[in-house]
């Protein structure tokens, strides 16, 4: 008896180091690009470093934003994620709800579906050179469109994915109440099912904005100055050879973090469900 | 599974228009066309032409026309040292990376499952590195690593050990890479355990204790089996990742030093844009493509991950 409490205190007493461990490791780079990112240069340089912006300042932001296209970049970040977003709802939408419910001759639903996750196995780089040379072709190169389009290309398999697994999960009787009642297939889709998987909706929404926004190597080679440039891009634009602007991009790339950490809260009961492409729900 | 519904049944598809019934009989059709054509555009349609740019010599004139070069290009791959050297380094990420990731995550579940669910918040702030855009964790990194100023220095300093250049150190470049993606990804993995953990049964455990059973074999024959189409999925969604490391490379070392942290997705990008060889990148870019599909349809198989 005494000795099972003993080993209860003990692996609580783990428990609790390994929290605390976990926390500080995890939040303090997190600080520390966000401490610095207040800091005067002569601060964010000095030997040994200062643990605490004594002297905070805003010039960083000041120099990224109103000096630097940073506010330009964030905005064409936003439509682009925007846009992306909304395509790859309607369209996965669609074909979520189809694959959840619909049957199909022989083993075309199983070949379809994985066929479409399959695609989204296939490294950006592979389908970034023909892409680029599509682009050039069409003159969209430097656009957000085209930007949008590769975006799709990423976002669609998961939103299909996730949207399936949300289908399945919703009781088909309902549906079927609809139709008996003279509405058509459709429109059971359209006014039964669809409001139903609201927060699977909503879910998939905030993933591929997530996705959009932090995305890199596409942008990197899709656009070409800041008419459509975003703002991973342009963090890394203030990373050159000769030297590295650390102020601007802490306070940009932290500006960067923020609307994620709002997500990340607002989406924290689907997280594991997203992360996995709807295969574990959590 | 899933119940399906008769499709023509209904009232208004047997009274309605024409344009209507035919829309709503081809429904299961007409909803699944628009993403699959979206998606057969996105990535069928490049494959096929990187087919045709690696089996051609590409002049970087326009006005050449293409030259058919046959095996050429693959047979490059074959030969070329810089290529041995970035997919070497991309297996050497992918395995320890992954590894350290998978070990520290299911530990950390296994040590706080039975604490942290009462913590919901705290889950929360722990997700936050995974949810982060990855050139943001780059450059918090890099700043990290800073080899004057970097905070991982001061500390070394007041430990009493010897001072390092991490990324820019040919020995701890690529060690200095896992450690910035073992710190955004161990969350990933620590949620799916958690999730995983949080679905297993009851019975099997109270009958094992009754036995005797200990908390190792517990582990060993209990928890680990069921937990195994979770860590499969977590597993393979990190190797999926791994296996195409672009952004922290960039930022952190550019691929140095001496080639020491270029990944193939780097080299991809080097061959094409700054060698101006789309060909070869082609080439480099099909055998990376035919390699990661091969894998991870093997691994699914193998784990029966799809059904």
């Amino acid at each position: 008896m005494t000795r099972s409490r003993a080993s209860l205190i003990s692996q609580r007493i783990a428990a609790a180091v390994a929290i605390a461990v976990a926390l500080i490791l995890t939040l303090f780079p997190v600080y520390w690009i966000a401490g610095n990112s207040f800091k005067f240069d002569i601060d964010i340089f000095s030997v040994p470093p200062q643990w605490f912006p004594a002297n905070p300042t805003l010039k960083h932001y000041n120099a990224a934003f109103i000096e630097r296209p940073f506010l330009q970049y964030g905005l064409n970040s936003l439509i682009i994620a925007m846009a992306t977003t909304i395509v790859s709802l309607v369209l996965g939408t669609m074909a979520g709800y189809a694959l959840a419910r619909f049957k199909y001759p022989g083993q075309w639903r199983y070949q379809i579906s994985f066929w479409i996750l399959s695609t989204r196995m296939m490294p950006p780089i592979v389908t970034i050179i023909p892409l680029y040379l599509a682009f050039n072709y069409l003159d969209m190169l430097n656009t957000k469109w085209a930007v949008v389009i590769a975006y799709t290309a990423f976002n669609l398999p998961f939103a299909t994915w996730m949207m399936k697994s949300y289908f399945q999960d919703l009781p088909v009787e309902l549906e079927e109440a609809a139709m008996v009642d003279g509405d058509t297939r459709w429109g059971a889709f359209l006014r039964v099912a669809l409001p139903l998987a609201r927060p699977g909706l909503a879910a998939t929404a905030i993933f591929c904005l997530i996705i959009s926004w932090n995305e890199f190597l596409l942008a990197l080679i899709l656009t070409l100055t800041e008419r459509s440039q975003t703002l991973p891009i342009g963090i890394a634009g203030r990373v050159t050879q000769y030297n590295t602007y650390w102020g601007e991009i802490s306070a940009a790339g932290f500006t960067a973090c923020i609307p994620i950490m709002i997500f990340a809260f607002v989406v924290q009961k689907h997280l594991v469900r997203g992360l996995s492409f709807g295969a574990v729900k959590g | 599974m899933t119940a399906e519904l008769p499709i023509a049944r209904t009232a208004q598809a047997v009274s309605g228009p024409a344009l209507e019934r035919w829309s709503e009989r081809h429904l299961r059709v007409l909803m699944l066309m628009p993403a699959m054509l979206v998606l057969l555009a996105l990535t069928i349609f490049p494959s096929i032409y990187m087919f045709a740019a690696a089996t051609t010599r590409i002049s970087p004139n326009p006005d050449v026309p293409w030259e058919f070069a046959g095996a050429d290009n693959f047979l490059r791959l074959l030969t070329d040292d810089q290529f041995h050297i970035a997919l070497w380094n991309t297996l050497v990420f992918t395995f320890f990376a992954v590894s350290i990731e998978f070990l520290l995550g299911l530990g950390l579940a296994l040590l706080l499952d039975r604490y942290i669910r009462r913590l919901n918040f705290l889950k929360t702030i722990l997700m936050l590195p995974m949810m982060m855009p990855p050139i943001a964790v780059a450059i918090t990194w890099k700043l990290i690593y800073e080899p004057q100023f970097g905070v991982l220095n001061e500390i070394m300093f007041q430990l009493g050990l010897p001072l390092q250049a991490w990324a820019g150190d040919v020995d701890l470049a690529m060690f200095s890479i896992i450690v910035a993606d073992v710190w955004q990804w161990t969350p990933f993995v620590f949620l799916l355990m958690l999730a995983g953990l949080s679905s297993l049964p009851e019975e099997p455990y109270e009958a094992a204790a009754i036995d005797g059973a200990s908390a190792w074999r517990q582990f060993w024959d209990l928890t680990l089996p069921f937990l195994k189409p979770v860590i499969a999925i977590a597993l393979l969604l990190r190797m999926m990742d791994a296996l195409r490391l672009f952004d922290l490379v960039f930022i952190l070392t550019g691929g140095g030093p001496a080639d020491r942290t270029k990944t193939l997705s780097l080299y991809i990008y080097q061959v094409a844009y700054r060698f101006a060889d789309p060909s070869y990148a082609a080439a480099i870019s099909l055998f990376v493509l035919f390699a990661t599909v091969a894998f991870s349809t093997w691994f699914i198989k193998r784990m029966r991950l799809a059904t």
